[in-house]
This record gives C-alpha cells, structure tokens and sequence, in this order.
C-alpha cells in the first residue's frame, strides 16, 4: 500500500527576494579572506503519544536564523529564534562587531506558511502496525508514539543563495512489556513499518533470554545492522573532525581500512524520497562521495572549515543541529555497494555462526578508536539461514579490526539502519542503504 | 541588539482568553521563555596546553532564543502547541479553532495561597564584549595552568557556555510565576600520553556566573586526574574501605535518583531497606528547588507550584517522597513544585533540582587520612561504566546488571594507613543499591555540587562492603 502523505512541500521558506539579504551580506566582508553566510531554518514536529497519554497531541514549531563570520578557520555566529529584517541585521552587528554593518535599512524578509496540520497517517500508524505484526502471526500489547518531522532550510552565502531544501520524514517509539524500539522511517506506508515489525517479533522471541556470551567465528549483518556498524567505523572514523583528534585529517587518504569488497559512499542526493539534499547546510553543493573505495580511504567527511584548513579535502558534508549551533562533518546518506554474492550463499558459508538484524546502540570512541555495537537479540545460523533465537550480543573492538573483519557483501541491497546520530549532543538524522555482509573473526564481549 | 523581554502577565491573560474562546478549552496555561547565550568553542586539533593563545581555534556564538508553550483543553481533548518567537497578539491566534483540540487530557495545577510572583530578574545582558573577553580569558588561564602542572596535557575540546534565561507562566485555574536564571558550564575534555600510556579526561562544572569559575582549581582537577589516567595499574587492590570524592559521590547519587523521585521511586526505596534502616542515622539526602545559592534555585517549578526542600532520606530512614502537584496528598505526603522543562519546547516534567547528600559535621580530610587499607576513589571514568538496575530485565537491560546492583568505572588511588601506595586508572566498583547506602560510614563536611540534569551535590564518603576491582 503506498503512502498517503501528501507530498507536496510547503511554500518556500522565504517569500521574499533572497537577493536583498545576498547583497547585505556582500557588504560586510572588510577584506577578502572573510565570508558571510546566513542560514534561515524552519522545523515542525509533530507527535502523537499512546492513548490516554496526558497532551497526547503536542506540535512543536520553530524558525529562526544564524549569521555566520568565517575567517581563517575562526567562525562567530549570531543567532536569532525570528525570522525577519531587524533580526538579520541585528545579527549582522553581532558579527561583523559594528552597528548598522548593513546600512540603516534591514532588508525586507518574509517567511511563507507551512500546509495544515495532517494528523491521519500518523493516527493510522498504530493500526498498520498491528496489522503488520499480526501478519506474522503473532500479537502483543504496543504503545506507539509517531512523530512527523519537517525542516526548511534555506542558506545565502554572500553572493549566492543555495537551493532552499526540505525535508520531511517519521519517527516511531513503540513500547512493549519487554522494550523499546526506536527509528526513524522515511514515510509511515505498510512497506516501511514491515521491517519495524520484524524486528518487533524477533524482540518477542528473543525476550527474557541471558546475554550471548559465546563467540562465534562467523557473524552475518543484516542491512539494518551493517548500517549501523558502517555509520561508526567508516562515517565517524572519516568526519574531519574526528580524524582531527589523532593528526592532520587528509593524511588517511589512501589509508586501507577494509578488503576490496568494501565501498563505502556518502551521497545525500539518494537519500529516501522527502529527505534527499541537493546542498549541505552551508550552501555548498553535495557530493556523491567516496569514503572507502575497494577499502581504501578516499574522501573524508568535511565542511567548510575544514576544507580551509585542509586543502585536499572537499565540502559539502557540513551538517547543522539547529540554527543554534556550528555546522561540522556529518554523513546523511550512507550507501554500501553490492557485491557479488547471493544472500543465500552468505548465510550457507556461515552455518553455526550468529545472524545479527539490528544494532539499537552504536559508539565510536574518537581518541582510541574503540567501537561498541550493541544488538537487543540475535539467531543462531543453521542450514537453512536464521534459526534459533538468541539474548542480547556486545562487540567491542577497534574499528579496524571490525572492517577487516568483513569478508563478504551481499548483492541485495535495502535501505535500512536509518536512526538518529547524537555526536557531541546534536541529533541529526542519518539514512543508510546496505546489503548484508559477513564478518568472521571477532570476539563477542563478556 | 537588547535581548528579548517578557510580555507581561496581562498579556498572557489576553492571550489565554483569546485560545479559550476559539477552542472552547475549559483549561489553558502559557509559559513564555527568552534566554541569551554566549559560547566559547575550541576546536578540536589536540592544541597543546602550552599553546600559545592566539593559535586556538575558538568558534564564538551569541545566541538568542524566544519561544513560547501552549497547553489547552480538559478533560477529554487537550493540545500542546510550541513556538518560537514572541507571543503571538490576541488576534494571533485565528489558526486555532474547535478541532484544534484532539482526544487526550489537560490537567493544570491550582493557584494555592503563597502562589504570589515572584520578582522578575532580567536576563543579565551583559556587554557582549565584556563577557566574550571574560570567556576566553578564562579558558587561556586554564591552559597556562594546566601547561604548569602538565605539560604533555593536549585539549582535545573545549565548550564555555555562559547565559541567563527568564520565564513567565500564566494559567486560567490563576497560576502565574516568574522566574530568572543565571549559569555558567564549562565542559572540558583533555588526553596525555606519559610513558606510552594514554589517558583522558572530562570534565564538566558549573556557577551561577562566568566569574564564579576558577581556572586554577579546575587546571588542578585535571592535572590530578590526567596522572591518574596515564599511571600504571596496580600490582593489587585491596578489598577494604573506599574514600569516594565528592565527584564520585555525586555520580552514585546520580544513579540512585529513580528512587528517589516519584510514587514509583518511594514504593523501591521503601523496598530497599526492607525494614532495616536506609542508611548511618547521619544520612539525610534532600531535594530542594529553591536552595539558597544553588544554580537552578527558583521560589517555583515550571509549573509555578511553590518548591520547598524535601527531606527524602532522613536520618537514614525513608523522609518523604518528591511528589509533584498531581499526586498531593498520595499516602498522606505532600506535593513539592519538582516539574520542570527543559526548554521552552518542552512539557514540564517530575525531576531533581538539588539533589544531595547532607554534609556532616565530619572532615574530609580524616576520612581519607583514615583509610586503614583500601582506596580513595576521585571521580569516574569518563569512557567507563556508570548504572544502576532497579527491576529484572527482560532483554538485557542497562549493561545486563542483576537487579538492584550498580557499575561504576573509577580514577583512583590505594592507601594504606593514610599513605599513598599507588595509582589505579581504572576500577571498576560494584555492589548491590542497597550496600552503597547501608555500608556509608562516614559523610564529610565538603558538600559539592556538580551539574547532572539539574544540580547533584554529595560530600566525601567512606564506603564498605562494596567490591572493587582492577580494569582493562
């Protein structure tokens, strides 16, 4: 069944001539090694708690706009929870330090008005999720909370104003008597909550059992799991930033992290339907870009900044938080290649082994580069693929060692292990595309 | 640019009457937020602490934030609607109508006797320059002074925050409060590497005011916990008393704070003693919303319910429970104001404010020159374990603990009759929730605070009974 969502984006985020605040901005640079940007957002989210939840309805609207000085490495941001003229040139003075930088007039700035408020496919979620666990024969009691997200993002760097971007994606919080799920969904369509749903049903089965504490010599990844893993050990380990903890970030080009069959791309253009960007939050134009190409470190993660300080590198990975904070690094959209081999045939080579579908806990440490992957259940791999329930699995181990772990990639691949990123406290959403892969020789944690 | 100000308390009675005549809400409240922050951010290129000023990465941000939150409805449709930006005018609110409110329930609290208001403070507006310069002044300081006691320290990232924030709230059972805010954290996360051993640490403070923080002190906290993460590990521990510093000690009431908080919270405390006493007769453990001095110190929660100190622990026996407005009354208790948001797009919700462990009139000092054999623990280890489990887990739980247990990581040092015989980088301290309270032997008299979610605060305390054991 496909989706009823109205896909249809909002007006534009400012109605007004974008040219106005261009040429403001191309006023204050004093001398050439200074830039101006600035960045007009507008977030609404939606959310619908379980019945009987106090305020069971709660909309969240917010807009505001950042300017942003960048000189040398150095950036100074104002930042304003208003979208209008005043505020712009309000923060224009923050910035360049001077009054009236932008002359005694602001420019004329006006937002346009989002569509109404559609509650039916999020009230229609927690019905279309029973139904798809129903379908696997099996029922249980779940409180669901749905949330809609929508983001407008417009950014002008002097001279130029990028594309506006929009995006607009789901998020699930479902409670069982024994956990709890969380993701994020491209849309709330049957065809998206099936996965939700099996991972549900495999949390049933695997409920109440101990810790895995067996190691086994072959472990199988599904598309959810392999984008969990991916986004640790190749997106973090390749964000300028990190790398910037250990030495010069541009040093790692070349570097070989994986076996050939390991190709690894960040292009947020083929990210699901309503989520794809065609510029990053600071205007530049996205890339389809190589992070690991036959294992080997291509093109790290990096803004602008970054790209000043490190020439070889290349922008278009810049990310923001909110209007509220810095831009950094960041993937969006993660794509493992296919390889060549049959899922069937990946599985019948790792019989005795651990079939992993989900992570629900990822983590990098940046300093030591040590990776902690966490899995709320597993099954044991018999002759005919996935069999035996298991309790929760713990990997620790260095991010190098997981990706020489993988020894096979699968020739299907999903989309899947879309989730929210928390680096240094700022929730971002990431979307992934993986087939299953296999690794072999890695410890399971006591 | 002046930082936004409060509409006054007629405007929000405008305004609620305008949400009531359109929806047709029997109830309504409106909080309203303005804040201004000033953040000082190094970047992270492992700079040296002897690094000269001027190299430093420094991202500076001056952020102004506005926004407002709706509640509306009754008893059987109800609406929660943010925003930000000013308060809309009476005649600003046409989008909302009848069916605006969905199937759900409001409650609000009633205007009691002493729900008067508050006097409004402002948002601090400094100049801009004055404080920028405080900030970075302040984090240089702390370099050179870590740079004295530790020079192979490297700052692996920085992040000054310094702000003030105000708010006013208004509802149609009479409510009205207002409250002002001042604060200032700093977060600071360092390595080293000393004889082929590497080491981090981080660490996260907090004043009421930019000035309130002293460089000196915190370089000396880092030093010492820098040493201690780069030392080489014991040859044994021993299994005796442990020292915990006020750090740690506000870390393991952190992990006790689900017990201390809620109907849900008193019914596993109560279980916990299990007849027996809490804890030593000279345990008291409180929260209190409006302590004097304290960061988040507010004459009413933000739900303008009046706060009060709440005995939780007292003399080691179950005090009372922190209830919020809703369960007043419950079990003979009275409710406290212990609803707060975390912004303004947040609901108000049942947390601590101060949470902490009394001090005794004990000194911290003679309880660590006391230890016969065993281990003064400092503070914990950031990358480390730090949980509780307070009810079986059915698929696997936080870090698959056995019920009513904890895990703590540690920095520390093994004493032997007020000596000093060594370092340890790495304990791990386990026991049972239980143990931790009813094995305090001594609580000293160097009450501190730290910033957790809200203000957790614990003196030096002598534990026993606990295991403790080398890691990595």
């Amino acid at each position: 069944m496909r989706s009823t969502a109205n896909r249809a984006g909002p007006r534009p985020l400012l109605t007004s001539d974008v040219a106005a605040p261009a040429d403001a901005l191309s006023r204050l640079a004093a001398h050439g090694d200074q830039q101006f940007e600035v960045f007009f957002e507008r977030l609404e989210t939606v959310e619908l708690l379980p019945q009987g939840a106090p305020n069971r309805l709660r909309v969240r609207k917010e807009q505001g706009l950042g300017v942003r000085r960048i000189e040398n490495g150095r950036s100074r941001l104002a930042a304003a929870d208003t979208i209008s003229g005043p505020a712009f040139a309000a923060c224009c003075d923050r910035v360049a330090g001077t009054a009236r930088s932008i002359g005694t007039a602001p420019p004329r700035i006006r937002t346009g008005s989002w569509p109404a408020l559609r509650l039916a496919e999020l009230q229609r979620a927690e019905s279309r999720l029973a139904r798809a666990v129903n379908r696997r024969r099996v029922g249980f009691p779940m409180e669901i909370t749905a949330r809609r997200h929508r983001r407008q993002v417009q950014v002008i760097r002097s001279p130029i104003a990028a594309p506006p971007q929009f995006e607009e994606y789901f998020s699930l919080q479902v409670t069982t008597p024994w956990s709890v799920w969380g993701g994020l969904l491209p849309s709330l369509a049957d065809e998206d909550l099936d996965p939700v749903a099996l991972c549900l049903v495999d949390r049933l089965r695997s409920r109440g059992l101990p810790l895995h504490r067996r190691a086994p010599g072959v472990i199988v990844l599904g598309p959810n799991a392999a984008a969990v893993l991916l986004h640790e050990v190749v997106a973090h380990a390749l964000e300028a930033d990190t790398l910037g903890l250990s030495g010069v970030p541009d040093h790692v080009v070349g570097l070989k992290l994986g076996g050939p069959e390991l190709d690894v791309v960040d292009d947020p253009r083929s990210a699901p339907l309503a989520c794809k960007r065609s510029s990053d939050d600071e205007g530049t134009a996205v890339i389809s870009r190589w992070l690991l190409r036959r294992g080997r470190v291509r093109q790290p993660l990096a803004d602008l900044a970054w790209a000043e300080r490190c020439p070889s590198m290349i922008p278009g990975a810049a990310r923001r938080a909110s209007r509220h904070r810095l831009p950094g690094p960041r993937t969006t959209h993660l794509e493992l290649l296919p390889g060549t081999i049959p899922e069937r045939d990946l599985f019948a080579e790792a019989v005795g082994g651990l079939y992993i579908g989900e992570f629900d806990r990822g983590n990098l440490d940046p300093l030591d580069g040590r990776c902690v992957l966490r899995a709320p259940c597993g099954r044991r791999i018999g002759a005919s693929g996935p069999v035996d329930h298991t309790g929760p699995i713990e990997i620790r181990s260095r991010a190098v060692d997981l990706l020489a772990a993988v020894t096979a990639v699968a020739d299907r691949p999903l989309a899947g292990g879309a989730g929210w990123c928390a680096k240094d406290g700022a929730l971002m959403p990431v979307w992934a595309r993986c087939p299953s892969i296999r690794l072999e020789g890695l410890q399971v944690a006591d | 640019m002046k930082s936004a100000r409060l509409p006054g308390l007629r405007s929000l009675r405008l305004a609620l009457g305008a949400v009531r005549e359109r929806t047709g809400a029997t109830g309504a409240e409106l909080y309203v937020k303005v804040g201004n922050t000033r953040r000082i951010e190094i970047d992270p290129w492992m700079a040296t602490v002897t690094a000269d000023p001027d190299d430093l990465q420094t991202q500076v941000s001056v952020l102004d934030e506005r926004g407002w939150a709706l509640r509306a409805g009754g008893a059987s449709r109800a609406l929660f609607l943010a925003d930000s930006g000013p308060l809309p005018e009476p005649n600003g609110w046409r989008r909302l109508n009848r069916h605006s409110l969905r199937p759900g329930i409001l409650r609000l609290p009633a205007a009691r006797s002493g729900t008067a208001q508050s006097p409004a403070t402002d948002t601090g507006e400094h100049s801009p320059d004055e404080e920028e310069a405080a900030g970075l002044a302040f984090l240089h300081d702390l370099l050179r002074r870590l740079g004295e006691r530790i020079p192979e320290a490297r700052l692996v990232r920085g992040r000054l925050d310094s702000g003030a924030s105000a708010a006013v709230l208004a509802s149609t059972t009479g409510v009205t409060a207002r409250s002002g805010r001042r604060l200032a954290t700093v977060e600071l996360d360092f390595a080293a590497s000393r004889d082929g051993r590497h080491g981090h640490c981080r660490l996260y403070r907090a004043a009421s005011n930019l000035h309130l923080l002293r460089a000196d002190s915190i370089a000396s906290e880092i030093a010492e916990r820098l040493r201690l993460a780069t030392a080489a590990a014991p040859p044994f521990l021993p299994a005796g008393e442990v020292a915990v510093s006020p750090a740690l000690g506000c870390n393991l009431l952190a992990l006790l704070a689900p017990l201390l908080r809620g109907r849900d919270g008193w019914r596993r405390l109560q279980q916990l003693g299990a007849g027996h006493p809490l804890g030593p007769p000279q345990l008291q453990i409180v929260d209190d919303g409006g302590l004097d001095a304290g960061w988040m110190s507010a004459a009413f929660d933000d739900e303008g319910v009046p706060t009060r100190a709440v005995a939780l622990v007292r003399d080691g026996e179950p005090g009372e429970p922190l209830l919020s407005w809703e369960d007043d009354g419950w079990s003979g208790f009275s409710a406290a104001g212990c609803r707060r948001r975390s912004g303004w797009r947040a609901l108000p919700e049942l947390c601590h404010s101060h949470l902490y462990i009394a001090g005794a009139p004990e000194p911290a000092e003679s309880i660590r020159s006391g230890i016969v054999h065993g281990c003064y623990l400092l503070d914990r280890a950031h990358d480390g374990r730090c949980h509780a489990t307070f009810e079986p887990s059915t698929n696997g739980g936080a870090g698959q603990l056995e019920e009513g247990r904890f895990e703590v990581d540690a920095i520390g040092l093994v004493i032997r009759r007020g000596t000093v015989l060594g370092e340890a980088p790495r304990v791990r301290l386990t026991g049972s929730l239980r143990q931790l309270l009813q094995g305090i032997r001594a609580i000293g008299d160097d009450l501190r605070f730290l910033p957790a979610p809200g203000a957790v605060g614990a003196p030096t305390l002598l534990l026993t009974g606990l295991q403790v054991e080398a890691v990595g």
